[in-house]
């Protein structure tokens, strides 16, 4: 074929064309053979081929069929290897025999290095999906599509809101969520044979008290976040729940196939650690508790022995009218009148007590910080009074609730109070407790008790919250540490510092607003 | 019940106590006058016109002691009766050197009333 013959068209094509006369020899080289290996028209003509690209490919069914195509190994001008998918034809002179072998070529080599790499990665990703020592999943997540856009379909714009309002919806989401995938460590976690046994729906998984977690994963896929993750409770296929930190991924690439990844870690050993330490930590606020009703035994006394005394003295007053020759009924229903008041009063006083007293689990619930104080001051009222100690409130009373337990809370503010009716009866100093509650600077919920008693030593102040540290004669120095870890339980902090302005301490604790 | 009966004066903070204490010397036939506070009865002057007082001692400002010992100091002999919950001897020590005629412990009984009501008032 003479250059004429061919036409622009042979340089046109990106494919490499490339023609060889009989011998081998190149006579022909397109634009196209430049681009892929590098050797200009100048330099390659005239050569043999497999001379200049390392591998010609003239196999004897080239010969014999008149074709050949096939991948092969060249190296370009600059020494690369380079993959080329190749066809030849052989082009037959007059007489029948060899005259011209042309090749078209293209290179292949980016194409390959790609799907090694993607095989690579993807045995890589099978590799670590079952080596991880997380449980993980591969669910079908497209009938969730489906039912997602049916709903939008028909009018539904916050899921969110769908979903808590139809629980069964999400269940539903659950029973066509189909398991693709699972690695060893989830046939171990959820205790089966073999992993085709958790190759099912996910509802299996997931008790019912969990379904809203779920709801809140779909949420996230379908809002674009890239992952969620929460704790939750999930359940093994005989039924028995174990707490798991749930994790759901969500990139682009696998959502639009509809496949979506989840990781599972059993957090049960941590979960009982946690809720050991928390039964502890009750255990030594109920023993501070106990210790501190001690020392305000006589205070308590006092207050329960004040409605007795009342009945007491009532019913004698009864009597006396009862023996009169005509009884007097107006008296007598007055006196009776007083003495079911004063009952109930002792009753609750004593209702108090047992509350302070008894050992219970601790059970946040939201609470008025004021309603805590006051309660508290009742403790403290014959306290404070025996010790002419006078208490100034002033409560903040468009406060928002805290989430906390009430005798917890009350035992920190009646352990800071007594603490300070104690400091400045030892003292001479004048007796005044002004007590605060408030908004700080967080936006958490202040309580503030400043006293008007000697103060604290500077040396002392930074242990003041440590354990066995104590100023006082008899004390065990747990009154303090309790507050702070009841306190930290609840989120809050809690410090002690001298009064900028003249004498005495002044003790102040912090907790997050509940949630509404 | 007659302006010639004896005028007892019962100075208790504790409001049913008060209330309570007042139905049963009222029972005995006597004349009450009640206040809150010592504060509240020496307000009222009520020293002069009152044959006998009935003070608890622990009370937010002025205790039944201050109260007996400002009596005293004023001159007025008015016969006081004291009334705590509390057992420690100190205090029972201190009321009667202030001068009480009489300390009743919470609860007491009308008779133990009587007995020191008739004391005070024999005086």
């Amino acid at each position: 074929m003479d250059p004429a013959e061919r036409g622009d068209l042979f340089d046109l094509v990106q494919e490499s064309i490339v023609v060889c006369d009989a011998a081998g020899r190149i006579t022909a080289w397109n634009a196209g053979s430049t681009e892929l290996y590098g050797w200009d028209a100048g330099q390659a003509l005239g050569r043999p081929l497999a001379d200049l690209l390392g591998a010609g490919g003239d196999d004897p069914a080239l010969l014999a069929d008149g074709r050949w195509e096939g991948e092969l190994a060249r190296r370009a001008a600059d020494g690369r290897e380079l993959i080329v998918e190749v066809r030849r034809i052989v082009r037959r002179g007059a007489d029948g025999e060899p005259a011209e072998i042309i090749e078209t070529a293209r290179g292949i080599t980016e194409r390959r290095a790609a799907e090694r790499a993607l095989r690579e990665s993807e045995y890589r990703y099978r590799n670590l999906f079952q080596a991880m020592a997380a449980s993980f999943w591969e669910l079908d997540f497209r009938p969730v599509g489906q039912m997602l856009r049916e709903i939008r379909k028909a009018g539904v714009s916050d899921y969110a809101a769908h979903f808590a309002a139809h629980p069964e919806f999400v269940r539903e989401m659950m029973r066509v969520t189909r398991v693709l995938a699972v690695n060893e460590q989830s046939v171990k976690l959820f205790g089966v044979d073999d992993a085709t046994a958790l190759l099912t729906t996910i509802d299996r998984f997931w008790p019912e008290a969990s379904t809203g977690v779920y709801a809140d994963s779909v949420v996230a896929a379908v809002s674009g976040r890239p992952s969620f993750s929460r704790e939750t409770r999930l359940r093994t296929l005989d039924g028995r729940e174990f707490d798991a930190h749930f994790t759901a991924c969500f990139p682009p690439e696998t959502v639009a196939d509809g496949k979506l990844l989840i990781g599972i870690i059993d957090i049960g050993e941590r979960v009982r650690a946690q809720r050991q330490l928390q039964d502890l930590q009750a255990q030594f606020a109920h023993a501070a508790r106990v210790s501190m009703l001690g020392e305000l035994t006589a205070s308590i006394a006092h207050e329960v022995n004040q409605p007795l005394a009342a009945i007491a003295t009532n019913a004698s007053a009864g009597m006396r009218w009862l023996s009169r020759p005509e009884p007097d009924l107006d008296e007598l229903r007055g006196i009776n009148t007083r003495v079911v008041a004063d009952a109930q009063r002792a009753a609750a006083i004593i209702a108090r007590v047992r509350d302070m007293a008894v050992r219970r689990a601790p059970e946040p619930r939201p609470l008025s910080i004021n309603a805590v104080v006051e309660e508290a001051l009742l403790f403290l009222h014959h306290e404070s009074q025996g010790k002419g100690v006078s208490i100034e409130l002033a409560l903040d009373p468009d406060l928002p609730s805290v989430m906390a337990d009430r005798t917890q809370l009350q035992q920190v503010v009646v352990n800071l109070i007594a603490n300070a009716i104690q400091a400045m009866a030892a003292d001479d100093g004048p007796r005044e407790i002004r007590l605060r509650t408030g908004l700080d600077a967080e936006g958490k919920v202040s309580v503030k008790i400043e006293d008007t008693g000697p103060g604290v030593r500077p040396d002392d102040l930074p242990r003041l919250f440590d354990s066995f540290f104590t100023t006082k004669a008899d004390g065990m120095g747990m009154g303090l540490p309790i507050c702070r870890s009841i306190i930290e339980t609840h989120g809050g902090a809690i410090r002690a510092e001298n009064n900028a302005d003249g004498r005495g301490a002044c003790f102040a604790f912090n907790l997050p607003a509940a949630e509404v | 019940m007659s302006a010639a009966d004896p005028l007892i004066s019962i100075v208790e903070d504790d409001e049913s106590l008060r209330q309570a204490m007042v139905g049963l010397v009222r029972s005995l036939g006597y004349r009450v006058a009640s206040y809150p506070s010592a504060e509240d009865f020496l307000a009222a002057d009520a020293r002069d016109r009152s044959n006998c007082v009935i003070t608890d001692i622990q009370m937010p400002g002025l205790s039944g002691i201050d109260l007996k010992l400002r009596l005293t100091a004023e001159g007025v002999a008015t016969p006081v009766i004291m009334v705590t919950a509390r057992a420690e001897p100190a205090l029972h020590e201190k009321a009667m050197a202030s001068g009480a005629c009489c300390l009743l412990r919470k609860p007491f009984t009308a008779e133990a009333l009587i007995d020191c009501l008739d004391q005070a008032l024999a005086a």
